[in-house]
């Protein structure tokens, strides 16, 4: 095998040497700076402002999992998509209970205000009992 | 394969659970009101239950098909994934029972909470459904398909009452540890398909027959597969999440936990060990030191608990490791010489049936009491013994039910928890495990020292001020006559086995 693959042996082990050689040769020739500035994050040549620990609200992962459910969910479908001619009635009632169960969970989500985007305060005085 | 109405009838019970938890989704969605989801899904469950009665009786007449066609009759293979036969349908039911019992707990538990009490329901009736089709899966992709609908929804059942911090880590406790589990269980399965190239148990039993030794991947992939059921049996050394997470989860879900989710994952961990017998003599060595360690290990350290609920999650360890040395009998083979099931195979399916129904008629009678005593409605779910310090002298008739769930769960004749262990005893003897029966006996012995000191702070003098106490009308609540009749069932079955042994005798998995 490597007798069969010896010029690629070469190439790898010549590539290495060689960024050895880069790295190597710039850390013991090249000079050193040091900074406060140097430690702060590089955003693009702009000063970075506030911290990176933010809270999100957790409609956020409320959205995001809704999003997940139904888009996987409709993954399913993609099946009987590309076959819908062959299995005929039986696949059609069958991917109508899918969609009719899916549908029952999009109903049971709009009513428990998962889907109400707006903070409480600003909604109308609540509709529903939500989350 | 087509489904043809047969089919469809045969996976009825599993249809009329889905139908229900769609309706009581529905039904939270467009009002939320308590009491009728509750009626809905108690509805649904007896539905389901009744629906077993018809597809056993309306199997008996037909003829027995052959596996390879896709005959009509009883039992009934629906796809390659789930067979309904007898087997089945008596686990079926028995998982129904004790589901319709949880959920009877958990109306008079919710009324405590002030929101959100619907979807406790949803999440019951999805757990409820995971197991059943665990009991009837032959292979291994319902197999997970229906442990995880199960384990899933008792995230959430566990977390259920979140304000409690207790609950939450419960939830999450046993979320990650399962989802470990899960992943061991997945790579045991994938070892056994990379030897074999399938995932049937019937096919994977075939294959084994006609090799001579056991290959060392496959022996690792059985392992892994037993160390992810042990987990969610919670045989010894995987058992440390089980104190707590019955500690923390509410009382219905604690009852819950360990009942459906027991009988259903040690009941196709039979059927799997049955339809693919010839694993290693060494497995069985293994499960008989994991049962040996289960039995010995739960009952000490239930000695120190001072929480009904821990208490009792290790008493559940303990009884596991009862269970699994019914297993450990199967090493011998389950069939004679001319394919019928043998004396051996019966007697195990015959002491993992009796078992489990006796296990989870007094299982369901404790919580329930403690359910009743511990409810929310008067601040926290507490289940301290010294909560039940003196409840023989507030409330005679849910003490003396305690007492004798006690007693059954320690073995005591008269009761069904006496069959129970007879019948273990008796398979033991006769397979010749003389080591086994005698960490039994001594198990049991631990055992009755910490049962009997629930019995004793039941009946000592009222403390000064009652903290704690079951509602007045308690015995006019769904929830207190369920505990009644698990009480006078367990009294029945403990002096008139008879009916129950009939019942799993007739319950025999396909082919035999």
């Amino acid at each position: 095998m490597i007798a069969q693959y010896w010029a690629v042996t070469i190439f790898v082990l010549a590539t290495l040497a060689l960024l050895v050689f880069m790295i190597g040769a710039a850390s013991v020739l090249g000079g050193r700076a040091w900074g406060h500035e140097k430690n702060t994050p590089f955003e693009s040549g702009i000063l970075g402002a506030g911290s990176a620990h933010i809270r999100f609200s957790a409609k956020f992962y409320l959205v995001a999992m809704l999003f997940v459910i139904f888009d996987i969910e409709a993954l399913y479908l993609f099946a009987w998509a590309v076959s819908v001619r062959e299995v005929g009635w039986e696949g059609l009632i069958g991917a109508a209970v899918f969609i009719f169960i899916l549908l029952a969970g999009l109903v049971y989500d709009a009513r428990m205000g998962a889907l109400d985007w707006a903070p409480k305060q600003r909604r109308a005085s609540g509709r529903h009992e939500s989350f | 394969m087509n489904l043809t109405l047969t089919h469809l009838f045969a996976i009825l019970p599993l249809i009329i659970v889905g139908i229900t938890v769609v309706v009581v989704m529905l039904s939270a969605a467009w009002r939320r009101h308590h009491f009728l989801n509750a009626t809905l899904t108690v509805i649904g469950l007896n539905l389901a239950l009744a629906s077993v009665v018809w597809v056993y009786f309306a199997g008996q007449g037909a003829v027995a098909p052959d596996l390879a066609s896709s005959a009509v009759g009883f039992p009934t293979l629906v796809t390659p994934l789930v067979m309904i036969d007898g087997y089945a349908l008596f686990y079926m039911a028995l998982i129904l029972v004790a589901a319709l019992a949880c959920s009877t707990l958990a109306n008079a538990y919710l009324e405590g909470l002030d929101e959100h009490r619907e979807e406790f329901y949803l999440l019951l009736l999805s757990s409820t459904m995971g197991a059943m089709l665990l009991v009837s899966s032959i292979h291994m992709v319902s197999l997970f398909l229906g442990l995880e609908l199960m384990s899933v929804a008792l995230y959430g059942m566990a977390a259920y009452t979140f304000k409690r911090r207790v609950s939450l880590e419960s939830g999450i406790k046993y979320m990650v540890l399962s989802a470990v589990a899960s992943s061991f269980l997945l790579f045991g399965m994938a070892l056994l398909y990379a030897a074999y190239g399938t995932l049937e148990f019937a096919s994977l039993g075939l294959r084994l027959v006609f090799e001579d030794s056991v290959g060392i991947w496959t022996l690792i992939g059985v392992g892994m597969m037993v160390i992810g059921l042990g987990f969610k049996l919670s045989i010894v050394p995987f058992h440390m999440w089980t104190p707590d997470v019955y500690e923390g989860a509410p009382a219905p879900v604690s009852a819950f936990l360990a009942t459906v989710s027991k009988v259903a994952v040690f009941a196709v961990l039979v059927r799997f060990m049955i339809m693919s017998p010839t694993f290693d003599t060494k497995l069985h060595t293994v499960i008989a030191v994991l049962a040996a360690l289960s039995m010995i290990v739960g009952n000490l350290l239930a000695l120190g608990q001072t929480n009904l609920k821990r208490l009792l999650g290790y008493s559940s360890i303990a009884h596991l490791g009862y269970l699994l040395s019914a297993v450990v009998a199967l090493r011998a083979g389950v069939t004679d010489g001319g394919g019928e099931l043998s004396f051996t195979g019966q007697l195990v399916l015959e002491t993992t049936g009796i078992y489990l129904a006796t296990y989870v008629l007094t299982t369901l009678g404790a919580f329930g009491v403690v359910t009743l005593v511990s409810s929310p409605s008067r601040g926290q779910d507490v289940a301290q013994l010294h909560h039940f310090r003196g409840l023989f002298w507030r409330r005679p008739y849910l003490a003396v039910i305690l007492t004798f769930m006690m007693l059954s769960l320690a073995g005591i004749p008269m009761t069904a928890g006496f069959i129970g262990k007879f019948y273990v005893l008796a398979l033991n003897m006769n397979e010749e495990l003389w080591w086994l029966a005698g960490t039994v006996v001594l198990g049991s012995a631990i055992g009755l020292y910490y049962y009997l000191r629930v019995m004793v702070s039941l009946y000592l003098a009222e403390p000064g001020e009652i903290q704690r106490d079951a509602a007045h009308d308690w015995g006019q609540r769904s929830g207190g006559v369920m505990v009644l009749i698990a009480a006078l069932l367990t009294l029945l079955f403990g002096i008139y086995p008879q009916p129950l042994i009939d019942l799993v005798q007739a319950a025999s998995p396909v082919g035999y």
